[in-house]
């Protein structure tokens, strides 16, 4: 039995890390300008398929990687030019409209230049189980979990230790200070947003073959992603990761013990609790109102 | 605006009523997006390759004039309030002959009492939830206009249960997706069991949600009450989690199931996981007839696929638009009425790619529904997926499918 | 007057009549099927308008409580056969008792948080319905029949004008509602919950009010809808149909009615329309032509971006090349649907019903609503009898953030009657003083004692309640109402009808009394010209003066002023001067937070300086300036002292005696 538990927190744990790196995503933009792309999802969907394009051209699957991570920064920044700029020069949050509504136009193109079926990404990386302790893990899962912590250490360095990532930083911390220092808004928004997009395509590359591909692969991934990133705190770098573990496990666990028809219910009360107690999320920071 | 709006609808009503008089207007209804669309999308390309055979063959001779197909597509999203409102729609057009699709047994449910109550004809394929046809034995209908080509979820129980048994399994797990499609399968499993004399102890009974990637949970359970096979009742690629699922914890027991195992989703994302899965079918992607191999060769072709998504729901979708179109012959009028009470009793047999259709409905009886059903127990044969295909479950099968799609050639 | 009766409930009759009358002239059960949805659809838009709109907030749980009417409806139906109407209660009840449940959670939520919570809720109430099999029968779904309305049971056409009087009263109720002071305490509550809770109204009442009553709307919605259909599944109710509904509001035009209704009209028609080829081909050529001619036009007079303007002529253009080109436009649904919407809210922000009204106000030129006329300001503001006791007494008082020492240890005595001054450098803990007192911060020592009862602490609600009322050194006006609903959503002692009556519009000689009083208080403070202006497009002056003439509204004991000077331009400092004298005149006692040290020598009575978040001097105005501490706070060592004589503008009035 107690292999059983620790069998299901494991294969809960890998989904919860899918969710922090989705949910990585959703902060990167938040922190630099107070907007998320609802219509991150259909980024991750659309490099998927395109990654999966470039595979079938018979493009090596490692130079496949930089490809789709490629069109995932273009996508994002399309996203933040098209979808997200002019609502935040207008103050406004239409930029949530906006991004559903990329990402209704991203489902409809996708299913028909791609067909609306699942379909396989081929991998590499072996999918036969390999047995720690009695509990079966797959090295497919191991490289995602590694690569979900990878790309995260490397984008949270990029943001300490560059110049550019810096500014991303400064924006974050105050973007009218940040302006008067000469820093671009504008600019650093764009490069959060591109980034997001990189995040959503790794994220893409990543799971598909756990996950296979198809327009709504991310329609339920990314709902999950949205409640880690909140209750994470929208501007915590790393308390995604606790919590996306945390939230993967337990509804693994719930479903196991509970019943796997209530499988997202405890999850759900928690959130609402969590909210109610903490409004900037667990990790976020408490907010001194000013007047 | 709103006043705009509206004149524009009722002009626009006004049009689609207007034109095309020599025509016989048939209307294709499914889910062309979403998570259902490849089934709903390959029995509308199904039934289109049939109507472009017939328009191209210059029609069907009803009374003097020789009349072709005009089609209607609408996409109810898999969306009970959609399919409602364009069941409102196409009752309201006078002059439609008929109506062919729905995928999602809960359209069915909302929809189809707008087709009854204008005693519009359809044809339901490829929904297979056994609801959508009893619910009308149950309200006890004098007179129905609605009927089935698909292997109803009754029969498919029944035949997956048996397999089971027939396998000598004592212990089994039963696994279905939280939608209205998995929970009436598990009921009518669970009333096959009892039916088929208890032979079958269910171990653990579990749901899963669409979109949910991760099964560990649900077929632990099922390893640790030590289930030699697993029932299962879903569409799409969940199917494929759970057969991955299932390898990864060492649960080696096969997977039996309803036809949706065979759609490619399922095939395609288990791999070698998938080998060994039994389904009922109706139809298998297989050129073992002429007709078969050629349907097989015009819908790779017309659509520019190497397979079809969900072979059972084109091949449903082809044969139900030639059943329709015997009956419009036979009727000798495009009156939806009278198109009903001819495919109430078809003369000819009618060639099909699934088999040779003689007389598929029989006048309705509230009290056996199987008289607007069109598929029988005989009709549905045991699919073994096998490196990516599926092939006939056993040699018996194959044998009979094609005696039967071809019995009647000699006599014409 | 007569003319805008006529126009604006001359349109809503005349909308009603024509709906009313289609089924008698088209007979056709589509057409009807289409009109029926639209109702109800412009019912539950109603009710989420009121949080998207009026609360400014993202709400996702619209969709659930659509399903937890409707099966609240089917159930009392199927399992203990209940007629329509009582199905129908049963139905709203739910959704408002659920709508007020989930708004304790979520009262401190807002943004993304806020959504968050909803959509929790919404995913949970959907796995309730479909778990709880043994009654809702879970995924399965419910079939039912349409119950009898007082022993009838409608046939369609009867069943959509039952629909269509629920839509009329509706509005009605909401437009009695949202026109009153809950309708303005609703947006106050949006633009700035601080000043909400500072000027009494209370964030909690009304926000806990306003969702219960948007779901209550949806769960009646929710009746309808299952009694239209006559068969619910839960999945229905879910994530896609809840961005649907919100699209609907914001593509109509949010804090509208109209809009409401717009947005039903859009997304109940738009799918189904999009079936039809030609009908396609026509609209989306209209849409590219009015694009066109739209952005063009507004480029031509510089009226807008390039973006805004070229990006829906793109994306109707693009819909214009697929309408003739894509074979098969039933599979591209999802991106046709998806240009429309995003060349409407590129095109036009403020919703179709936003870009109409302003279109149509450009047409008509309705004179506005004239006012009762102002009360006298003796009657508003009643003078009252001071003694100079002790009013506020603060002992000891601190507050620390981490390890900061905003205030160390302040005792303070304000005298009734007074003007008491408080001055002190920048980060001197002034405003952290004021925060405390007024209940926006909690206290980490010390007591507050007001008319010699200890103050409520932490709740600017409670404070706003004993009778201190303040105004904000960074503006917390409402900014989207008028000048005229700042003043009046603050008037204390107007509202006491109950909120049914409201919802009749029996509550409408408050209102006029209270529009009454506060054109005095604007009258005071010099916007008698401005009454109708929204706040956010006043004059900076105007804001300040507009803030003041709020707080008093609430005729307060005492009012904190917190630096109303800041910022003004010379004559306005002199009008600021008269407006605090005349209030001061009233009775009312002043606690006045300044920079300007000439504007508190002019005016108070007794000054206290703060520095480092300790008193540092006290007394009357020339001591204070003569006070080398003080002067040394302000300056730096070693400054002498300032010439104050010189510094002193020469036209101030004298110190009234």
């Amino acid at each position: 039995m107690d292999h059983a538990v620790i069998q299901l927190i494991v294969s809960g744990a890998l989904m919860g890390l899918v969710y922090a790196l989705v949910a990585y995503g959703f902060q990167l933009t938040y922190a630099t300008s107070k907007s998320i792309n609802f219509g991150q999802g259909e980024l991750v969907m659309l490099s998927a398929f395109v990654s999966l394009t470039l595979t079938n051209t018979g493009l090596p699957y490692y130079l496949m990687i930089p490809g789709g991570l490629l069109f995932g920064v273009i996508a994002g920044l399309f996203v933040e030019r098209a979808g997200v700029r002019l609502a935040l020069e207008q103050k406004s949050e239409g930029w949530i409209l906006m991004t559903i509504i990329l990402g209704l136009f991203g489902i409809s193109a996708a299913e028909n230049i791609w067909g609306r079926d699942d379909r396989p990404f081929p991998t590499p990386i072996p999918t036969e189980p390999i047995q720690f302790f009695g509990v079966s893990i797959t090295p497919l899962e191991i490289s995602v979990a590694v690569g979900v912590v990878l790309i995260m250490v490397v984008i949270e360095l990029f943001k300490r230790k560059t110049l550019l990532g810096k500014a991303f930083e400064a924006v974050s911390a105050d973007r009218d200070a940040a302006e008067l220092m000469g820093i671009s808004a504008t600019r650093t928004i764009m490069l959060s947003y591109g980034l997001s997009g990189l995040v959503a395509a790794l994220a893409g590359i990543l799971v598909s073959p756990i996950t296979t591909v198809g327009p709504t692969m991310a329609s339920a991934l990314v709902l999950k992603a949205f409640s880690v990133a909140v209750v994470a705190g929208l501007e915590s770098g790393f308390g995604v990761v606790i919590v996306g573990l945390f939230l993967g496990s337990l509804e693994s666990l719930t479903s196991f013990y509970v019943g796997s028809g209530w499988r997202e219910a405890p999850g759900l009360v928690l959130l609402i609790l969590a909210l109610a107690i903490r409004p900037t999320g667990i990790f976020g920071k408490a907010v001194i109102r000013k007047v | 605006m709103k006043k705009r709006v509206l004149t524009v609808l009722l002009a626009g009503l006004i049009t689609t009523q207007a034109y095309a008089a020599d025509s016989i207007k048939i209307a294709l209804t499914g889910p062309f997006s979403g998570g259902s669309a490849p089934m709903g999308a390959s029995m509308r390309d199904g039934a289109k390759i049939a109507i472009a055979e017939i328009n191209a063959a210059g029609g069907i001779k009803v009374g003097a004039k020789m009349m072709k197909f005009e089609v209607l597509e609408r996409d109810d999203e898999a969306k009970n309030e959609r399919g409602a409102l364009i069941a409102q729609e196409l009752a309201s057009m006078s002059d439609l002959a008929g109506v062919i699709g729905t995928v999602n047994t809960g359209v069915c449910l909302a929809g189809d009492k707008h087709y009854q109550e204008k005693g519009i004809t359809k044809i339901i394929t490829p929904a297979a939830g056994s609801a959508s046809m009893t619910q009308w034995s149950k309200a006890k209908v004098k007179d129905l206009s609605i009927f089935r080509l698909a292997a109803h979820d009754g029969i498919q129980a029944a035949m997956v249960v048996e397999e089971a048994i027939n396998r000598k399994f004592t212990k089994v797990a039963m696994l279905y997706d939280s939608t209205n499609y998995g929970v009436s399968g598990r009921d009518d499993m669970v009333e096959q069991v009892k039916k088929q004399g208890n032979k079958l102890q269910v171990v653990t009974s579990d749901k899963f949600n669409i979109g949910d990637k991760d099964m560990t949970a649900q077929l632990l359970r099922a390893k640790n009450a030590g289930a030699q096979a697993v029932l299962i009742w879903g569409i799409g690629p969940e199917l494929a989690a759970v057969a991955n699922g299932m390898a990864k914890i060492g649960l080696k027991a096969p997977l039996i199931g309803g036809w949706t195992l065979s759609m490619s989703n399922f095939i395609d994302n288990s791999g070698k996981n998938g080998n060994g899965t039994l389904m009922p079918q109706t139809f298998i992607e297989e050129p073992i007839t002429p007709k078969a191999k050629a349907f097989i060769a015009a819908y790779h072709k017309a659509y520019n696929v190497k397979r079809i998504p969900s072979p059972v729901s084109a091949a449903q979708g082809y044969d139900a638009v030639f059943i329709f179109a015997a009956a419009v012959k036979q009727a000798q009028s495009t009156d939806t009425k009278k198109i009903k009470l001819a495919l109430e009793d078809l003369k000819e047999p009618v060639q099909g790619v699934i088999t040779t259709w003689k007389k598929p409905f029989t006048a309705w009886n509230p009290a056996n529904e199987e008289t607007h059903e069109a598929f029988r127990r005989e009709q549905v044969v045991m699919g073994m997926v096998q490196d990516g295909h599926v092939i006939f479950g056993n040699d018996a099968d194959r044998k009979r499918l094609i005696s039967n799609a071809t019995s009647v050639k000699g006599k014409k | 007057m007569l003319k805008r009766l006529i126009l604006i409930r001359g349109i809503e009759v005349l909308m009603v009549l024509l709906l009313a009358s289609i089924p008698l002239v088209v007979n056709n059960s589509f057409v009807l099927g289409l009109l029926t949805l639209l109702a109800i659809y412009g019912i539950l838009l109603i009710g989420l308008d009121i949080t998207v709109g009026y609360l400014g907030l993202v709400n996702l749980a619209q969709a659930a409580f659509l399903g937890l009417g409707a099966y609240a409806g089917a159930l009392t139906v199927t399992q203990l056969g209940f007629d329509m109407l009582s199905a129908l209660l049963v139905s709203t009840v739910i959704g408002l008792v659920m709508g007020g449940l989930l708004a304790f959670p979520s009262l401190r939520l807002e943004g993304p948080q806020f959504a968050l919570a909803t959509l929790s809720f919404s995913a949970l109430s959907a796995t309730v319905l479909n778990e709880w099999e043994s009654l809702t029968l879970g995924a399965q779904g419910l079939q039912l029949h349409r119950p009898p309305l007082f022993g009838f049971v409608l046939d369609s056409k009867g069943f959509y004008w039952l629909c269509l009087c629920f839509l009329g009263l509706v509005w009605m109720a909401m437009r009695n509602l949202l026109s009153s002071q809950w309708g303005r305490a609703f947006e106050a509550l949006r633009d700035s919950p601080i000043a909400t809770d500072a000027m009494g109204i209370g964030t909690y009442r009304h926000k806990v009010t306003a969702f219960a009553l948007g779901s209550g709307l949806g769960g009646l919605a929710g009746g309808l809808y299952a009694f239209n259909f006559e068969y619910l599944q839960p999945h229905v109710f879910v994530y896609e149909l809840m961005v649907i509904l919100l699209l609907g509001v914001v593509l109509g035009g949010r804090k509208s009615l109209w809009g409401a209704f717009v947005g039903a009209v859009l997304i109940v028609l738009l799918p189904n329309l999009l079936s039809n080829r030609l009908l396609f081909q026509i609209f989306s050529a209209t849409g590219f032509l009015l694009a066109l001619g739209a952005g063009g036009m507004a480029l031509y007079q510089k009226r807008t971006k390039l973006f805004q303007a070229a990006a829906p002529i793109i994306a109707m253009g693009l819909l214009v090349t697929g309408s003739f080109t894509v074979q098969n436009t039933e599979d591209w649904r999802k991106a046709i649907f998806a240009l429309m919407l995003f060349s409407v809210v590129v095109g036009l922000p403020e919703g179709l019903m936003g870009f109409a009204s302003r279109f149509l106000s450009r047409i008509f030129s309705i004179d506005p609503e004239s006012f009762a006329p102002p009360s006298l300001l003796e009657e508003v503001l009643v003078r009252k009898d001071v003694d100079g006791a002790p009013l506020l007494q603060i002992q000891d008082l601190k507050c620390y953030f981490g390890g900061i020492k905003a205030v160390d240890g302040v005792s303070l005595t304000v005298a009734a009657g007074t003007i008491h001054g408080l001055i002190g450098p920048n980060g001197s803990g002034k405003s952290t003083l004021v925060n405390l007192v007024s209940g926006l911060y909690v206290p980490t020592g010390g007591t507050i004692q007001f008319q010699g009862r200890p103050l409520v602490q932490g709740s600017l609600f409670a404070v706003a309640q004993q009778g201190i009322s303040r105004t904000f050194q960074n503006l917390q006006l409402f900014s989207e109402l008028t000048a005229l609903d700042n003043v009046m959503v603050s008037m204390k002692g107007y509202y006491r009808s109950p909120l049914p009556l409201v919802l009749l519009g029996l509550a409408k000689r408050s209102e006029k009394r209270a529009e009454a009083d506060s054109l005095a208080l604007l009258e005071m403070v010099g916007l008698s010209d401005q009454v109708r202006v929204p706040a956010k497009d006043l004059p900076y002056g105007a804001q300040r003066f507009l803030e003041i003439a709020r707080a008093v509204a609430r005729r307060p004991t005492l009012i904190i002023l917190d630096e109303p000077a800041a910022g003004l331009a010379h004559p306005d400092v002199i009008t600021l001067l008269g407006i605090i004298r005349r209030i001061h005149q009233q009775g009312i006692t002043v606690i006045l937070i300044e920079h300007h040290m000439d504007v508190v020598s002019e005016l108070c009575d007794t000054v206290t300086v703060l520095d480092g978040g300790r008193i540092i001097a006290e007394g009357i105005p020339d001591d204070i300036r003569r006070n080398p501490l003080v002067i040394e706070a302000y300056l730096g060592k070693g400054s002498e002292p300032a010439a104050p004589a010189a510094e002193r503008p020469g036209t101030l009035e004298p110190v009234p005696a």
